[in-house]
């Protein structure tokens, strides 16, 4: 052997032995098991058949992976595809794609599958992005074309988020093989977490997939187990069968605050609780008048709200645009005032007040927001009452505009700035009872506007004149809380923006013993 | 004998089908499943197309004709929520629900007919009144309250039980004490009021009379005859726990049918309702047409009564 070998041989052992243990590569080990509020459908295994609802994203996080979606810190993060581009004119998006991504039965992700999860795609948003992307073309298997019929600005945001599930890839060669069915029953995707067993109605349990691309999960397996109560969710973590509960609430979060070692997270969706008083679009009505809708705003107070319904977790706000979407424009903190309140209402002509006939709302929130709202409104003399209806019936008789007085609204539905106001504050929306001719007309504008820079410009001015004539009432941005038991050292709660459950699966953690 | 069971067969019958009509017209009266199953201030477009996938564009009739057809072929149509088909979904929950239901019955047996039978042997005795006492708690304490309460003490106090969920006898403990509660109650309710009854008959008097040890007497003699109609009862309670313990279910995140119920109602997943309402009720028509089988056999003056 001779010197210079011997001196390299010696080098490399110094490097092997001063070089880090890295934990990426460490082999996942024990079990993290949640508590979760809702029942695990097959149909939440296929990206294909996401409805328009968040629930399904906490397992497609763990068994999927998408071109591109929502992580720590970045809106639109690449995932499946490393980079992207966006051709000058806006109708053409070109992805590539990472090498060597495996699904878990060892096929390599191409693509073919993303062309095929796309096309397959049938979800919530499938007909507004069957509407707007021409063709979907293979370059090479590690390059993808979008081919938009028309500049479509807000393509990332149904394509990469939880507005759809469209970007979430499947094994093309697996599916059609095995079917729909044959595919819920047997799922395979490319997500750090594999299929392992599933029990309707009890439990769903996945094993870690070592050669997930982002990192070797650090966790062995993750149960979801289901319990539809919230008392025996809460006892469960209590008695340590499970380490994080979903959606605990009231007496019973304040219960699990007090309870030592466990620890209460509340996380935020992009849901929004506000009131609107219908009636301002009747010049005949007293909310038709921009100081009684101020006074409204100054009467309610939001910290109280918050306190008592949420243990002060959730964000109160001024806008019914959530903070964390994309394009919103911070208004001014709200004011809680009772006596400006009912300054403005003697200004306004009605020193004693007046009758505002009902404020309606769905049973739930309608009810946790209502109640307080409306003895706030009371005290300052917009004597009004509760009804509270069941919320199928209450969504479905608003959107037919059969409600009359102030309405309780609340909105989760994913998306942006843009999004949002499209349902409820430009003509023709669902819940718009009436618009303004030049919100609408700005509206109209941004929505083929390609320059971002222009368009934050036109979207916030929107908001501006929304915010300066009290078309609403904004109440809060809702927390949904959760608990977190002593074993679990990183939880995934609240990584995410907007994201209500854990996430990134592969990032958690729990401690050693 | 074959007319009377061709009849009965042909009332069972009209019974399912009014039910069908039901069940089906109801669950549509609590309105539009659809701004269930999105996150609310979803897109006109996907309310309208999620209508169209689940079939709610088209006429009732229309519906109800569908839906009759493939029921008759054993069809029960396939989930809103679940979007598998809904028989799959009940044959998988219906073993929960039996072993369920076969444990609180054992329970409320064991409890309800020696309770009630002490109770009618010692008549406004010790025995009596904490019988009384112990059919007034379970017919009058709400199931979700009771199985609260198991939880808290059995589960987070004493750390004996698990809190909820299936799997060992363990789980099987505090939801089956929770259930056969309220029956036990019923049972041991009706096991005294029949064995005071029987106690009083001339029968009994006559052994009493022949000088038969008294344990003899109500062991072989009337506890026998006091025990029909407490099995009768018993047999269509097995039903009803079977198919309405939503609650407990729900409370102790057991996979049975109840809870299936309940997730089809929270919801509004109609063919979920449809066919949870109308296969418990077959199984409550069946059990029935079979006891009026069975009396007409027992009773041959039966099969000529209109």
């Amino acid at each position: 052997m001779t010197r210079s070998l011997r001196r390299a041989l010696l080098a490399g052992l110094v490097l092997a032995l001063l070089a880090p243990a890295s934990p990426a590569t460490a082999a996942p080990e024990g079990s993290l098991t949640w508590a979760v509020h809702i029942s695990l459908a097959p149909t939440f295994f296929d990206p294909a058949e996401t409805p328009g609802l968040i629930t399904p994203f906490m397992i497609l996080y763990a068994m999927h992976d998408a071109v591109a979606k929502p992580m720590p810190g970045q809106a639109f993060a690449p995932s499946l595809a490393q980079s992207w581009t966006q051709s000058k004119d806006g109708l053409v998006w070109e992805f590539v794609l990472r090498k060597n991504v495996r699904f878990h039965n060892g096929e390599p992700m191409t693509a073919e599958d993303v062309k095929f999860s796309f096309e397959r795609y049938r979800g919530s948003g499938a007909k507004i992005l069957k509407d707007k992307v021409g063709a979907v073309e293979v370059v090479d298997p590690h390059r993808v074309r979008f081919r938009l019929k028309q500049p479509w600005p807000d393509f990332m945001t149904f394509y990469a988020t939880p507005a759809t599930g469209a970007a979430w890839v499947v094994p093309k060669k697996y599916v059609e093989q095995v079917g729909d069915e044959g595919f819920k029953k047997a799922p395979v995707g490319a997500g750090p977490y594999r299929f392992k067993a599933f029990r309707p109605g009890i439990d769903l349990v996945l094993e870690a997939h070592d050669g997930y691309w982002r990192k070797t999960p650090h966790v062995k397996t993750l149960v979801l187990r289901v319990i539809p109560d919230e008392a025996t969710r809460l006892a469960a973590l209590k008695r340590g069968e499970v380490d994080i509960a979903y959606s605990i609430t009231g007496p019973l979060a304040e219960e699990l605050k007090r309870t030592p070692g466990l620890t209460l997270t509340p996380t935020y969706l992009p849901f929004t609780s506000w009131l609107v008083p219908v009636e301002q679009w009747d010049p005949k009505s007293p909310w038709h008048n921009l100081k009684v809708r101020q006074a409204a705003n100054l009467a309610i107070d939001r910290e109280g709200i918050n306190q008592a319904a949420y243990l002060g977790l959730s964000k109160i706000t001024s806008s019914i645009v959530p903070s964390q979407m994309e394009y919103f424009w911070r208004p001014p903190p709200p004011r809680y005032d009772a006596a400006q309140a009912k300054k403005l209402l003697a200004e306004a002509g009605y020193p004693n007040g007046f009758d505002a006939g009902e404020l309606s709302g769905d049973t739930v929130y309608g009810s946790a927001i209502g109640e307080p709202a409306v003895n706030y409104l009371n005290a300052a003399g917009i004597r009004v009452r509760l009804r509270v209806m069941e919320r199928a019936a209450y969504y479905l008789e608003y959107g037919e505009k059969k409600l009359r007085g102030i309405l309780y609204t609340g909105s989760a539905a994913f998306g942006n700035a843009a999004t949002r106001m499209e349902n409820y504050i430009v003509a023709g929306g669902r819940y718009v009872y009436g618009s303004h001719p030049d919100i609408d007309g700005l509206f109209a504008e941004q929505v083929n506007e390609t320059n971002a820079r222009v368009r934050q410009q036109i979207l916030t001015k929107i908001q501006q004149m929304v915010h300066e004539r009290a078309m609403f009432l904004p109440v809060m941005e809702t927390a949904f809380l959760n608990g977190v038991g002593p074993r679990v050292e990183v939880h995934g709660l609240n990584v995410i923006p907007g994201f209500a459950y854990s996430a990134p699966y592969e990032d958690l953690k729990v401690k050693k013993k | 004998m074959r007319r009377f069971v061709l009849r009965r067969a042909a009332y069972a019958a009209v019974s399912l089908f009014l039910l069908s009509i039901t069940i089906f017209l109801f669950v549509r009266v609590t309105g539009d499943p659809t701004v269930l199953l999105v996150e609310p201030g979803a897109s006109q477009d996907d309310l309208d197309a999620l209508r169209t996938e689940l079939g709610l564009d088209r006429s009732l009739l229309v519906q109800y004709g569908t839906f009759l057809r493939d029921v008759v072929q054993g069809d029960f149509g396939r989930s809103f929520y679940y979007r598998t088909p809904v028989l799959e979904l009940y044959v998988s929950r219906l073993p929960n629900s039996l072993l369920l239901a076969l444990a609180a019955m054992v329970f409320s047996l064991l409890i309800g007919i020696p309770s009630g039978i002490m109770a009618a042997v010692r008549v406004g005795g010790w025995w009596d009144s904490a019988g009384k006492m112990f059919a007034l708690l379970g017919l009058s304490m709400p199931s979700f309250w009771v199985g609260l309460l198991l939880i808290l003490f059995f589960s987070v106090y004493l750390g004996w039980l698990p809190s909820s969920g299936s799997g060992t006898a363990l789980h099987l403990v505090m939801p089956a004490f929770a259930l056969g509660w309220y029956f036990a109650a019923a049972h041991m309710r009706l096991a005294r009021s029949s064995m005071l009854e029987v106690l009083g008959s001339e029968y009994v008097k006559l052994a009493r009379l022949k000088g038969l040890p008294e344990a003899r007497v109500i062991a072989k003699h009337a506890f026998k005859n006091a025990l029909i109609p407490v099995l009768t009862l018993a047999g269509i309670n097995l039903v009803l726990m079977v198919n309405v313990a939503v609650v407990v279910e729900t409370v102790f995140a057991w996979p049975g049918i109840g809870r299936l119920l309940y997730e089809g109602i929270a919801f509004r997943d109609f063919p979920v309702v449809q066919a949870t309402v109308l296969l418990g009720g077959t199984m409550i028509v069946v059990v029935n047409l079979v006891i009026d089988l069975l009396y007409a056999v027992i009773d041959p003056r039966i099969r000529y009564e209109r």
